[in-house]
């Protein structure tokens, strides 16, 4: 479990983390988001010990010290490694630094390579590889030691549908394995699709921390989907209504002031009478996230 | 520590396999090579037969009697018409005329140019010890009045061997050091800044960084690169060594290492001392200080403009150790040898001159060695925020805002 206690830097004058405190568990993927700028680059660059920081950082009760850099798998931001390499040099340096034997390490890029789905040899050299090769190659990198904390910073940037799928079943077998896994990223839908818990991140403090669905609820099903005769005019002249949309397969999309009133536009918009649609729900996680950032 | 050794292998594998490595090492052995090689040629051309002596006599026995080497003489032509003939056609360099006369010989030279000295001094040699032995043969003379003849008066040599007074050997050593600081520091704080700076731009930092602490990747690197530096070295010692034994074996060099040895001899023995832990010290001084120059930029192709202050420093020690070598006790020299990254240069003047005590000497080594642990410890702790800041904002920026990440 990796546990955050009273986080805080200060870069100069300017604080960039205001005392965050929250808790990654094994077997969950924690989803970090924020706007850009937001301090998720930071957070991560104080648990990996880049900076200095104040307040504190835990791994299953330990601070983070050069052993516990062996169980920390780290995914930067953009992707890069040394060119002139071969497969096999670069992920046998990166992976050594992580305390495993070239035996090892031999077998794994195999199983690993094939795994992935990387199209080359250990012996191929990086620059000849296509660009989403050679970021499996990094993913690998990242996992061949089978860290129990597994960080990742926006994993899916550059992917194919194909690759996304193939890399989110990566993820999701890391967690089987046990792994803490916290990663960034900005499409909201893969953070749905793939996170236990959820830590938003707006100026350097923590505005949402919790399970997705609790926070979804928390911000009330304040949304309705419905499919009516009534006319856009119509719905939007309806008391607590506060916006009215069409989406492109014709369900209106209502925001309403308060969820307790969606009984009552219920009774209006339906008269008593059949409608095919009607869907109150919280609102999705993009939209949090929007809401969450203009504030 | 095992992954200090794993960036120092990983750092000393990809610089030593390198072309540009490969043929700095290569290079002053390509030269000598090339050097000798012109030399074998120029001196296998040397036996083109245009350059005989024609040995040309109405005697064929005293013609024969007379060819004093078989390479440089030839017996083709019998008459001195037609070795003139050859002389004019440059296939001969020059005819030599026996005649034997009234119980002696008279030899005349023909060519286009003087006869070479060091055949003109054999040929006179033969010529002389076969007039001895003509006279001998007229005189008739006994054995014992031969003897008697034969005496020679002795001449003793005490050959001083030459070489350089004890000033110019000190000279030539401390020049030697200073010049061998100034070639290594030339070439690898610019190798290691541009390493540093390339590495810069990459993620792959940020990879490394979550596997071992900065500051032990920065002292791996460090060591990487003085590994590099000790190997180069290592061969040139070797190389340098190996000349030392093959050269006076050699025809082509044998008389200027004779002539030589002894002042070759203190030379290495001024440079194979403490002088050599200067040059060292030195070397790791410059090199943590050029790694945190390469750090502090974004584009490997600024790292040119960042390491214009190592260079200075580089340059006031070269060329004032160079204008102010001569004069060890002179005041600047004396206070200089104790200022890290100047000390390099000036306190092996000192040491070679012999103008230094130990106090004074275990002094500035520690003042040395305290630089180089301190300045190594402070870009260690600067390292991660150098290297990770991406956006280009100017060297002084960058340090003061890595200061403040740190």
């Amino acid at each position: 479990m990796l546990k955050v206690e009273g986080l805080e830097k200060n870069f100069g004058n300017k604080k960039v983390l205001k005392g965050l405190s929250f808790r990654a568990n094994s077997h969950e993927i924690t989803g970090l988001i924020g706007k850009n700028g937001a301090g998720k680059t930071t957070i991560f660059h104080s648990i990996l010990k880049f900076i200095n920081f104040d307040g504190k950082i835990l791994f299953n009760g330990e601070p983070i010290t050069k052993d516990v850099y062996r169980e920390i798998g780290y995914l930067p931001e953009e992707r890069s490694l040394m060119p002139k390499l071969t497969v096999f040099q670069q992920v046998r340096f990166l992976a050594s630094l992580k305390g495993m034997s070239v035996r090892e390490i031999r077998k794994e890029l195999l199983i690993w390579m094939d795994k992935l789905e990387v199209k080359g040899s250990p012996d191929d050299k990086i620059k000849s590889l296509s660009k989403g090769n050679q970021q499996k190659i990094q993913l690998i990198c990242t996992l061949i030691h089978r860290p129990k904390l597994i960080i990742l910073d926006e994993p899916f940037s550059g992917l194919d549908p194909v690759n996304t799928d193939l890399l989110k079943e990566i993820i999701l077998d890391e967690r089987r394995r046990g792994a803490t896994i916290v990663f960034s990223d900005h499409d909201m839908t893969n953070v749905e699709e793939l996170c236990d818990k959820l830590i938003m991140i707006s100026n350097g403090e923590i505005v949402l921390n919790g399970e997705i669905q609790e926070i979804r609820l928390s911000f009330g099903s304040t949304k309705i989907f419905v499919q009516t005769n009534l006319s856009m005019e119509q719905l939007q002249s309806i008391d607590h209504v506060t916006s009215v949309k069409k989406t492109k397969y014709g369900t209106y999309q209502l925001d309403i002031e308060d969820e307790k009133y969606g009984e009552e536009i219920f009774n209006i918009i339906t008269g008593g009478k059949y409608v095919k649609t009607f869907d109150q729900q919280p609102p999705t996680l993009n939209e949090i996230f929007k809401m969450e950032a203009r504030r | 520590m095992k992954q200090i050794i794993l960036v120092l292998m990983e750092t000393y594998r990809r610089q030593v396999k390198s072309w540009s490595f490969i043929l700095l090492v290569l290079s002053p052995f390509i030269f000598i090579f090339v050097s000798l090689g012109f030399g074998y040629a120029s001196s296998r051309l040397g036996d083109n037969t245009s350059d005989r002596v024609a040995i040309v006599s109405s005697n064929r026995k005293i013609a024969s009697q007379f060819r004093y080497d078989k390479k440089k003489t030839t017996l083709v032509y019998q008459t001195k018409k037609d070795a003139r003939k050859a002389l004019d056609k440059e296939k001969i360099a020059g005819y030599l005329v026996l005649e034997k006369r009234n119980g002696q010989f008279i030899a005349k030279y023909v060519g286009e140019e003087k006869m070479d000295s060091e055949q003109l001094k054999e040929f006179g040699q033969l010529l002389q010890q076969k007039q001895q032995e003509l006279n001998i043969q007229t005189a008739k003379i006994t054995s014992q009045q031969l003897k008697s003849f034969s005496k020679q008066p002795i001449l003793k040599q005490k050959i001083i061997a030459k070489g350089a007074s004890d000033a110019t050997i000190k000279t030539i050593s401390f020049v030697f050091i200073i010049f061998l600081m100034y070639f290594i520091l030339i070439i690898y704080t610019s190798a290691i800044a541009q390493d540093i700076a390339s590495e810069k731009g990459t993620k792959i930092m940020e990879m490394i960084f979550s596997s071992m602490p900065a500051k032990s990747y920065f002292y791996g690197k460090i060591l990487g690169t003085f590994a590099v530096i000790a190997t180069h070295l290592l061969i040139y010692t070797l190389g340098g060594g190996l000349c030392y034994f093959i050269m006076p074996k050699l025809k082509i060099s044998q008389g200027i290492f004779s002539e030589y040895q002894d002042t070759i001899n203190k030379i290495i023995t001024n440079l194979v001392s403490i002088n050599l832990l200067y040059v060292l010290l030195g070397v790791i001084l410059f090199t943590i200080l050029a790694a945190l120059c390469g750090a502090l930029v974004v584009r490997p192709e600024d790292v040119s403009k960042a390491i214009q202050p190592v260079m200075y420093i580089v340059m006031l020690g070269f060329f004032g150790a160079l204008t102010l070598g001569q004069d060890s006790n002179n005041l600047i020299v004396k206070w200089a040898s104790f200022i890290p990254f100047l000390s390099s240069f000036f306190m092996p003047i000192r040491l070679i001159y012999g103008n230094v005590s130990i106090f004074q000497l275990l002094l500035s080594l520690g003042l040395l060695v305290l630089s180089a642990f301190f300045l190594a410890r402070y870009v260690g702790s600067l390292y991660a925020s150098l290297i990770l800041q991406t956006d280009d904002i100017g060297i002084i920026k960058s340090f003061k805002r890595a200061s403040k990440m740190k």
